[in-house]
């Protein structure tokens, strides 16, 4: 699944084959060395009083970030250690591991946001950069906050027994051989398998110029398992993979066996798969990964700094129909254990549920604090970023499209010439035109209202509003994709999920090139 | 750190991990100082200034392997982080084919000034940032058709890196490069509600040849102004040209599967095709590391080999595949670089114009969106949005459309290579021409 840099911004990829570093650690492996001077606990500070964060510290930063006038400041301190390891021709012989420490300091006036980092997390260094960002202003100071409150009322979507920093590398290594194993056992034409196992322990503390302090603990894991076979000379490749804000624990035997089962069968099967047509015709979207659609066709229009800038297709629109009255979409960020799961956003708001499309009307965009402010109204808790190095800008959670009225089956018997799609690598989105496209890993022909032969890699390209509109059938079943979703946009990454129903879009065009039948 | 600091702290790192039981190491530090400022509708929308460092590491203990980073350089933190590396690393299985690079591959290295670093870096201030992307909105906004500009944005970004890096065979090695870009994103009114954007940037090594403020803000005004009206064509296999600025994204699709990992994986529709045609005689590709101020230029690679030109495709033969040290030696062949840097193209003598004028009927493509290709099948399937073009010349906007294929049916299909290399990418793509492409749409 090679995703391509190229110069677009915003786009969803699937678990690739990114060497992204992220590992384990033996007993104490990565976890803070003696050199954090804690003064004491203070005022919101857990963890990161090991790395000598103090009240004073905070204070000092914020005013020194409001030096100039700004309306509003904020402090991102963050601490993520990341593990990898990685199967290749039978043996779990690389890692990789990551440790990222810094701060980022932001300082706002009106839309206007002042931004600069630093990975020395000195008292020096962090007026230094609250200084620099303080400069997108220019008047005299604001006063910083009297005092610090620390924020204790976040929920526990993703509780952990065990951190990933206390998981020594020698319980990991097990999963990993053992899948390649099994993928072996599982079909004799699998010649070649990949597995990457990632995980992350990482925490944030975010302190703003109103005196609000929150701390959130974010683990995260993530396995691709690929790979190749062979047949009658002709080579195929593909897989599967799995995401969540979990422990070790999420590796039971259920998911394990699903990760072979799916990894090879997707696999197997494009020995058999054609091209589909080239054109518009209807297409039914099976229930779970299918989610991509609504990332590209609406997700992105509806982050409110499109919308607040007029840029986006979706501007002026709420409060309009956009949809047929049995269309829902949600994006919410408090499904437990997900990888689009957050306890509290990037700006430190409360993250819950947000309705985008509610009956085929177009209802909230999602908002981050600057776009709350211009629209008057609350944050969504969709300020997010990559890490310390960025500015929060309002992104998706998790998003999905709530059951219909429809059944699975009545929904593919209604189509005669068409697909069924079911995988996906990938999409992209113009947020003006509207444009976007996901790539079909796996699908079949519908004919006369069955599933025939089996698709593979093809583009499907419509445009959101219009595709909106086509979704003309949706069913009842549900599913939350458990795939590793990352999105970007401005440069930035961040961890997403999505999910659908079986839903039938009239008519979108196929980038296929098979015979017409 | 200083300079001195950060050169050392890459030295001392490799000390470190031999002390603490690795046989062999290299470190690699960096310093990259950014700023960028970006300006919207009338008003400064956005600065982003900072200096970020780090450490990244690659150990090989008792004939295991693993490579790590951290941006945490307390020398404290530091001495544990490595004392942890090298334990995760003997927690692996024992791999025979990982080795530092033959030492007589870090020789002979070019004797030459790559001209990556503009010693007026900085002279650049606050105000001429500003000033830039003042410019560039004042010239987007003074296009014919200006008044259905919904929205402007524009930016300009400056970059000093500095990196270093050290073996414990006998590399070492530094580089500085600075690089400026200014960039402008317009949206439009559709009457037919879409709002249309399109984008234009460019950059340089140095500040003094940025290219000019106008012409950037300019050429995205009238890009996105083009797209007014854009509409869906037929499903039809027609010839295809593609912009030199969209064209990058071809010949990546050919550079992938040509690495030693996906060699050795079976991953790659390109194995075993060394010294065969899998383009038309229209191909010419070399890598060339030494272009004066490329933006891929590089006296040694990230393993440190000393980098040279090397031939990819000669008249559509494949000529050399990208085979690091590891995957040299798993499929023991000799090491040449691990990827690409600038892609240098044999040109044609035609520029857009007359080639489209050669090629009479069919669609110019001058953006891709989305879209995917399987580097083991060399299937693809990619968005695209362009012009039809008739009688030879640019007609109408086409948008929502696709085009697929297989890239060892596809580029023998090239039929005519352009006059005009882009000029703000490494892969220095010119007009591409190619026949008999299925494109879908209606």
């Amino acid at each position: 699944m090679p995703e391509n840099p190229g110069m677009s911004r915003r786009k969803l990829i699937g678990l690739g084959a990114a060497t992204v570093a992220a590992t384990a650690l033996p007993d104490a492996l990565f976890r803070l060395s003696s050199a954090a001077a804690a003064t004491g606990p203070t005022e919101g500070i857990g963890y990161f009083a090991r790395f000598g964060v103090t009240e004073k510290m905070l204070r000092d930063g914020l005013s020194a970030a409001l030096s100039r006038g700004a309306d509003y400041a904020d402090l991102f301190f963050q601490h993520r250690v990341g593990n990898s390891l990685a199967l290749e021709d039978g043996e779990v012989n690389r890692a990789y591991a990551s440790v990222e420490l810094g701060v980022g300091v932001r300082a706002v006036k009106g839309d206007q946001t002042g931004y600069a980092y630093t990975e020395d997390l000195t008292p020096e260094a962090l007026v230094q950069a609250a200084k620099t960002a303080a400069a997108i202003a220019d008047g005299p100071a604001k006063p910083g906050p009297k005092g610090l409150k620390a924020d204790t009322s976040l929920p526990s979507r993703y509780p952990v027994k065990t951190r990933w920093e206390d998981v020594r590398p020698q319980q990991k290594l097990p999963l990993l051989s053992g899948l390649n194993e099994k993928v072996f056992a599982a079909d004799k034409r699998i010649t070649k398998v990949n597995v990457f196992f990632g995980d992350e322990a990482g925490a944030i503390l975010i302190a703003d110029s109103t005196g609000r302090v929150v701390e959130d603990l974010q683990p995260m894991t993530r396995l691709g398992l690929s790979c190749v076979a062979e047949q009658d000379g002709k080579k195929e490749t593909n897989g599967y993979n799995v995401a969540g804000r979990a422990d070790l624990g999420y590796y039971s035997p259920d998911r394990l066996e699903r990760i072979v089962k799916e990894a090879v069968s997707r696999t197997v099967i494009l020995f058999e798969a054609v091209q589909p047509p080239a054109g518009e015709m209807p297409v039914v979207l099976g229930a779970g990964a299918s989610g991509i659609l609504l990332h590209e066709a609406i997700g992105h229009g509806m982050e409110a700094d499109f919308n607040r800038k007029g840029i986006s297709i979706f501007a002026d629109r709420i409060g309009k129909p956009v949809a047929n009255k049995f269309v829902n979409i949600v994006d919410e960020g408090t499904i437990a254990g997900a990888r689009g799961a957050i306890n509290v956003d990037d700006e430190g708001n409360p993250v819950g549920k947000t309705m985008l499309v509610e009956n085929g009307i177009l209802t909230t965009y999602l908002h981050d604090s600057i776009s709350a402010k211009h629209y008057k109204v609350k944050p969504t808790g969709n300020g997010r970023r990559e890490s310390y190095a960025y500015a929060p800008v309002p992104r998706m959670r998790a998003t999905y499209m709530l059951p219909g009225p429809h059944k699975k089956d009545e929904i593919v018997a209604s189509v005669k010439k068409g697909i069924y799609c079911t995988n996906f690598t990938n999409g992209q989105v113009q947020i003006g035109a509207g444009d976007f496209t996901f790539y079909v890993k796996n699908g079949y022909l519908i004919e006369d209202g069955k599933l025939t032969t089996p698709i593979k890699d093809v583009n499907i390209i419509g445009n959101g509003p219009k595709v909106l509109e086509k979704i003309d059938m949706v069913a009842d079943d549900l599913v939350i994709d458990e795939g590793g979703w990352t999105c970007g946009k401005d440069g930035q990454s961040v961890p997403v999920s999505q999910g659908i129903p079986t839903v039938r879009v009239a008519s979108i065009t196929v980038g296929g090139r098979g015979k017409q039948a | 750190m200083a300079q001195q600091d950060m050169l050392a702290a890459a030295h001392a790192a490799v000390k470190s991990a031999l002390g603490k039981g690795a046989q062999e190491a290299s470190a690699r530090t960096y310093r990259v100082r950014e700023v960028e400022v970006k300006w919207r509708d009338g008003s400064l929308e956005k600065v982003h200034e900072a200096t970020t460092r780090g450490l990244g590491l690659t150990l090989y203990v008792d004939g295991r392997y693993s490579n790590v980073s951290t941006s945490d350089l307390r020398p404290e933190a530091l001495e544990t982080f490595i004392g942890d590396s090298v334990t995760l690393t003997r927690a692996l299985a024992k791999d025979p084919f990982r080795t530092l690079p033959d030492p007589k591959l870090y020789e002979g290295q070019a004797k030459v000034d790559l001209l990556l670093e503009d010693p007026k870096y900085a002279t650049v201030t606050p105000e001429m940032r500003r000033a830039v992307a003042k410019e560039i909105e004042a010239a987007a906004r003074s296009v014919q058709g200006a008044k259905s500009i919904l929205s402007v944005t524009t930016g300009f970004s400056d970059t000093l890196a500095e990196s270093w890096r050290v073996s414990s065979n006998g590399f070492s090695g530094s580089r500085r490069d600075t690089q400026f870009w200014v960039s402008a994103e317009v949206s439009v009114k559709d009457p037919d509600g879409r709002k249309p954007e399109d984008y234009a940037f460019g950059g340089s090594r140095f500040v003094g040849e940025m290219p000019k403020a106008g012409e950037i803000g300019r050429d995205a005004a009238a890009r996105a102004l083009s797209r007014l009206g854009a509409k869906k064509g037929e499903s039809a296999v027609l010839t295809m040209a593609v912009e030199n600025r969209a064209a990058g994204r071809l010949p990546a699709y050919l550079l992938g599967p040509l690495s030693g990992g996906a060699l050795q994986q079976k991953r790659s529709f390109l194995e075993g095709k060394l010294g065969q045609a899998i383009a038309s005689p229209a191909l010419t590709l070399v890598d060339d590391p030494l272009v004066p101020k490329g933006f891929g230029s590089r006296l040694f690679d990230g393993e440190g080999i000393a980098a040279k030109r090397m031939p990819i495709v000669e008249a559509g033969v494949l000529k050399s595949y990208f085979i690091d040290t590891y995957y040299g030696k798993k499929l023991q062949m000799a090491p040449t670089t691990g990827g690409p840097s600038n892609v240098v193209w044999t040109l044609g003598d035609k520029d857009q114009a007359a080639l489209l004028a050669a090629m009479k009927e069919g669609i110019l493509v001058t953006g891709f969106l989305g879209g995917n290709s399987n580097g083991l099948t060399g299937d693809f399937s990619l968005g695209v949005q362009g012009f039809r073009v008739r009688g030879g010349r640019i007609a109408e906007p086409v948008g929502e459309m696709n085009i697929s294929g297989n890239h060892l049916e596809f580029w023998k299909k090239l039929a005519a290579v352009g006059n005009d290399p882009y000029p703000y990418s490494s892969m220095k793509t010119p007009t591409l021409v190619f026949e008999g492409v299925q494109f879908a749409g209606t």
